[in-house]
């Protein structure tokens, strides 16, 4: 192998805070040769976009690196700012996660993508309008010409994200770091701009270090891997014989984790009672501009006892407005929610408590959904105490009985949500909704905001509790392959319809409908 | 564009009719007889009613309140009493004076604002930001007509270099009278502006999009000017249009300090003197222009930020 | 606990916790009878029997000063706290529950809001007559919009919390959720927000008070006090100078637990 173009060894980084010192990053060394595309894989906290941006000096000010990091023979570390700044946007580019925050809001995007060609090649204003246009046309966004005088705030998210490589690439970096760059984006969003950026690899010999909490995505576009964990890489090498031979416990805890390689056995259903009849609902919202929007159009599925349903979708497909209905959330404009056959819609605005105890929800963000002024106990105990479940010499009893239901230690009962991961407060709001009793519990994307590991243990968690306690879910999720792992049956969402939709074997196996095909093709798998 | 401004105008409407609801209503609040309040205990009870026909106060309120809407779209305000002269005319009369002070107010502290804004957040934290706090604090609750006073005393009786008080004659004439007064009213106004402006400038100096911009190879001062200004100037606009509407009622008070003959003296004697209708016409008045003024501000924030609509 | 506060915070504190012992001791702290008129003795310079000197008909400018002090808290924390209860009830109410009573509000609101504060306030106090508690109505009626509009804002965003959802869906009353879940989670801002209020209260009051439509003479408060004071501020600076240090101490107090407190709650940056 030829010398490589970007040599990182021994980078440390620290954070200095009035609480004392953190290291984010210990004794990293990897290097990227020319036309490579590697990617570093960790959890939340594993130092890895730290270790990003730290090769550009993008950290805060309150961090101190040392090590050595070169570009092409260059020391970036021994560099001041003015020399740091002729390498950013010229030799060595980023591109970041969320696409809407880091577009100015106020300037077209043109003028963006020509920033860097005008401070780096001295181009004037029209020069790099041109060019912009090049590169906007590269990164295939539609309509350069006209888009060039837009506002990030008109472009989707997609979009967005193509205009900040497109301002990445104007000036031919060598090396682009892409820190979550998929992240923010639908999947099949997410497939088409992966392909941009091996299409860019492949066609200007760019490298790229891609940094990503998704191993199946970092599996499908790099050649070499990094691992990283807690500050530091436990395992590094060749894609493949990283993910088919792991050798460090980590990795292979991170690949049992994918949801495809998951051993979770649903309990089949042996009741075959109708549980939930959802017939031809219909929701409007009023759209900001005037005007009503459809968010489900003529929606009906049943959920047998026992059963786990899948709901699919991409987001804004209507599926947690579906949830909401079924919640007494949201009021449908038309059609019936029926539970065991008796209509719910509309003793659930009269708060009744036989349809409240019945079904229960638990949801998307861990610290929303808790309130941040409750402890532990206070947050399992209202329902009980409110409803009057248990009487008020058991209530201590209940709650410690539903905290070992959800594994939660009994120690942590005093702690308020800002003192809990993401993972306990995930379990505190299912210990919540079970203190209701339920038979069915709703599960809108409660581990799309965890880390992979985690993710696992509460799907194992959510696994126990179908088995010990026949507990129906509907289980809602953009992650097509957790939905495999986990559910019986499936609905497809597109636009607020059901486009299809059956036993998880039929539909995901062989898909019917093209928008299926295409969300599948577009999950990323090991 | 026109076509959103008249939209927006059309939003205006309602507040405009509640505004001449709360000016004719004021004269309700009187505990009462507002013909009795004006003329006093010893009037005569013909004389009290003959007031109260001229003020068509024997009418049923809404008939009053019609009557007032009629004039009122006329451009009539109602006459005062004391002065003996069309409530308009007399705002006319006195509202220059008011409006250069207010100009001049503007032109002291806009630029100070963003000078000491801007010092404060590129030092945040440091000395210079301490103490621009410190005298920020020291500004915003220092009664406006005891600093005042204590000017007056200061710069023009002891030291003489500015008059003691009124409008002067000719341009240099009223900048020399009316710069205390516009510095008393500037050394409330600039802290305020200046903390709204340092807390805007920190948010978007930490925004994503800088260190996207600092990716790319930008020059930190260009960031700072293209990027972090321009994002930073929308919260501080609006806050600045909500100023000056309380500049023009905020003077009132430094107009008496320094003997100004402005709306805020007009105000003032209407006051004392139960003039109910110069009351009435004024307060209508400064709503008025509250509300143009907020018109302007969020035209000039649409203009900067594309994403609002007006 | 205390030890925990930042410094802005314990030092504000510190100067309003004075004023409220001055307030509340004032008869034991003074030398003299606040409403004693002494004429051989008017417009004394500061020292000796009189530390702050005497005004135009011989009274004691330091008496006066801490007697004065319980006139304008209490005019501080009731012309807060009526606007602060009134908004605070509607706000929270218009925003969970939105609808025409809402809509009613928010109208109520906007058009309130076109009238600069001290002008609305000066006019309803010229028409109901001059006064404290005339002052405090007239606050009432104007100063709540802003606490509508404040916690107003924070309940639609907090309403649409996946906690409240989720005691929603928990088969709570809607009162309930609302003091239990919604109120304490957007109440911090309106506290700060009050300390800043106080501030302008006071000086409003103070502003009042010196153009006479405030207390009435001979009570003593520090607006009024500086109104005494203006027709000798060239040869007795300290009549008129004094009230205003008061004012000034009492304010940085209010503003410096209004700045401590947004930080221990971390609101906004500061």
């Amino acid at each position: 192998m030829s010398e490589p173009l970007l040599k990182v060894c021994n980078l440390d980084v620290s954070f200095r805070s009035r609480g004392g010192e953190t290291h984010a990053v210990r004794n990293v060394s990897f290097d990227v040769g020319v036309g490579e595309i590697i990617g570093i894989v960790g959890e939340s906290g594993s130092g890895k976009s730290v270790s990003c941006r730290a090769i550009l000096g993008l950290l805060p000010e309150s961090a101190s690196v040392s090590g050595r990091i070169e570009y092409s023979d260059q020391n970036l570390l021994g560099l001041d700012t003015e020399g740091l700044r002729r390498i950013r946007g010229r030799d060595v580019s980023m591109v970041f996660q969320n696409p809407a925050s880091h577009l100015d809001p106020l300037m077209a995007i043109g003028a963006q993508v020509s920033e860097p060609l005008i401070h780096h090649q001295d181009a004037s204003p029209t020069q790099a309008l041109d060019a912009a246009i090049e590169r906007l046309r590269e990164v295939q966004l539609e309509h350069p010409e006209q888009r060039v005088n837009s506002y990030p705030h008109e472009l989707s998210g997609g979009m967005k994200q193509r205009v900040m490589i497109a301002a990445a690439i104007a000036c031919g970096p060598g090396l682009l770091l892409a820190d979550e760059p998929t992240t923010a984006l639908d999947v099949t969003v997410q497939a088409r701009i992966l392909e941009l950026l091996k299409s860019l690899n492949e066609q200007h010999y760019l490298s790229v270090v891609l940094v990503s909490h998704d191993l199946a995505v970092v599996a499908q576009v790099c050649d070499r891997v990094l691992v990283m964990r807690h500050g530091e890489i436990v395992e590094s090498g060749d894609t493949k014989q990283v993910i088919y031979s792991p050798q460090h416990p980590y990795t292979q805890q991170l690949i049992e984790s994918q949801p495809s390689r998951m051993t979770i056995r649903p309990p089949v259903a042996t009741d075959t009672d109708t549980l939930l009849d959802v017939s031809n609902i219909d929701v409007e919202f009023a759209s900001p501009g005037g005007g009503t929007m459809r968010a489900l159009n003529d929606v009906s599925l049943i959920l047998r006892q026992g059963e786990s349903l899948g709901v699919v979708g991409e987001s804004g497909s209507g599926k947690s407005t579906l949830a909401r209905v079924v919640m007494g959330l949201v009021k449908p404009k038309s059609g019936d929610v029926k539970l065991r056959g008796q209509s719910i819609l509309q003793k659930r605005n009269r708060l009744d408590l036989s349809v409240c105890r019945k079904v229960q929800m638990v949801f998307q963000n861990p610290y929303d959904s808790l309130n941040p002024r409750y402890s532990v106990y206070e947050t399992i105990a209202e329902p009980l105490e409110r409803h009057k479940l248990v009487p008020a010499t058991k209530l201590d009893e209940r709650v410690a009985e539903l905290m070992g239901l959800v594994e939660l230690d009994s120690s942590l009962a005093s702690r308020k949500p800002a003192q809990l991961s993401g993972g306990q407060c995930q379990r505190v709001g299912i210990a919540r909704a079970l203190a209701m009793d339920p038979e069915l519990l709703i599960a809108d994307e409660i581990t799309s905001a965890l880390d992979v590991t985690i993710q696992a243990q509460i799907i194992a968690l959510l696994n126990r509790l179908r088995e010990e306690r026949g507990l129906s879910v509907i289980f809602i999720s953009h992650d097509l392959t957790l939905v495999r792992s986990f559910c019986d049956q499936v609905v497809v969402f597109q636009s607020g319809r059901i486009v299809e939709s059956g036993a998880v074997s039929g539909v995901l196996e062989q898909p019917q409908k093209s928008y299926t095909q295409e969300l599948l093709l577009s999950v990323p798998t090991l | 564009m026109f076509l959103k401004v008249g939209k927006r105008l059309g939003h205006i409407l309602p507040v405009l009719l509640g505004i001449s609801i709360v000016s004719f209503g004021l004269i309700q609040l009187t505990p009462g007889d507002p013909a009795r309040m004006i003329l006093g205990n010893k009037a005569s009870v013909e004389a009290v009613e003959a007031v109260r026909e001229r003020m068509g106060l024997n009418e049923p309120v809404l008939q009053q309140y019609g009557n007032y809407m009629l004039n009122l779209v006329q451009g009539d305000l109602g006459e005062s009493l004391r002065y003996q002269q069309p409530v308009s005319e007399l705002i006319m009369q006195f509202l220059p004076v008011t409006g250069f002070l207010a100009l001049y107010v503007i032109v002291l502290t806009v630029p100070l604002t963003i000078l000491l804004g801007i010092l404060a957040a590129r030092n945040r934290g440091r000395w210079i930001d301490q103490l621009i706090r410190m005298t920020s604090v020291l500004g915003m609750t220092m009664p406006v007509f005891w600093l005042a006073m204590l000017m007056l005393r200061i710069f023009s009786v002891e030291l003489g270099w500015f008059p003691v008080s009124g409008f002067g004659t000719g341009f240099v004439g009223h900048l020399h009278h009316l710069f205390l007064p516009a510095v008393s009213v500037s050394i409330y106004l600039i802290p305020v502006l200046v903390r709204n402006l340092r807390a805007a400038l920190l948010e978007e100096m930490n925004a994503d999009y800088v260190v996207a911009s600092r990716s790319k190879g930008l020059p930190e001062g260009y960031i700072f000017r293209r990027h972090i200004l321009k994002n930073a100037s929308l919260p501080t606009l609006n806050l600045f249009g909500v100023l000056i509407t309380w500049l023009i009622g905020g003077t009132v008070i430094v107009e008496l300090v320094y003997a100004i003959p402005g709306l805020g003296t007009l105000m003032f004697n209407a006051i004392l003197g139960r003039d109910y209708s110069v009351i009435q016409g004024l307060t209508l008045f400064y709503a008025f222009s509250t509300v143009i003024i907020t018109l302007v501000t969020d035209m000039l924030s649409a203009l900067i930020d594309p994403r609002i609509e007006l | 606990m205390i030890a925990r506060w930042p410094k802005s915070l314990r030092f504000g504190a510190g100067i309003v916790l004075l004023w409220l012992i001055a307030a509340v001791l004032a008869p034991w702290l003074t030398p003299a009878d606040p409403y004693a008129i002494d004429l051989d003795n008017t417009l004394r310079p500061p020292g000796g029997d009189w530390l702050m000197g005497t005004d135009h008909v011989g009274r004691d400018v330091f008496t006066r000063v801490v007697f004065a002090a319980r006139i304008d808290i209490w005019m501080g924390v009731m012309g807060v706290l009526a606007p602060l209860l009134i908004g605070v009830t509607i706000g929270l109410f218009a925003g969970y529950f939105g609808g025409l009573f809402d809509s009613v509000m928010m109208r109520i609101v906007d058009i309130t809001l076109a009238f600069p504060f001290l002008i609305l306030v000066l006019a309803i106090v010229a028409m109901l007559g001059p006064g404290i508690t005339n002052f405090i109505i007239a606050l009432a009626l104007v100063a709540w919009v802003s606490y509508a509009r404040l916690i107003r804002a924070d309940v639609m965003v907090v309403k649409n919390a996946e906690y409240v959802q989720a005691a929603r869906t928990l088969g709570f009353s809607s009162p309930l959720i609302i003091f239990k879940h919604v109120l304490p989670n957007t109440i911090s801002p309106i506290i700060v927000y009050a300390m800043t209020d106080m501030v302008l209260v006071v000086l409003a009051g103070a502003s009042l008070g010196f153009i006479g439509l405030g207390v009435q003479p001979p009570t003593a408060e520090w607006g009024a006090m500086i109104a005494d004071g203006q027709a000798y501020i060239t040869e007795a600076w300290w009549v008129s100078f004094f009230p205003g240090l008061a004012a000034v101490s009492f304010g940085i107090g209010l503003s410096l637990i209004g700045d401590g407190l947004a930080r221990m709650l971390r609101i906004g940056d500061t």
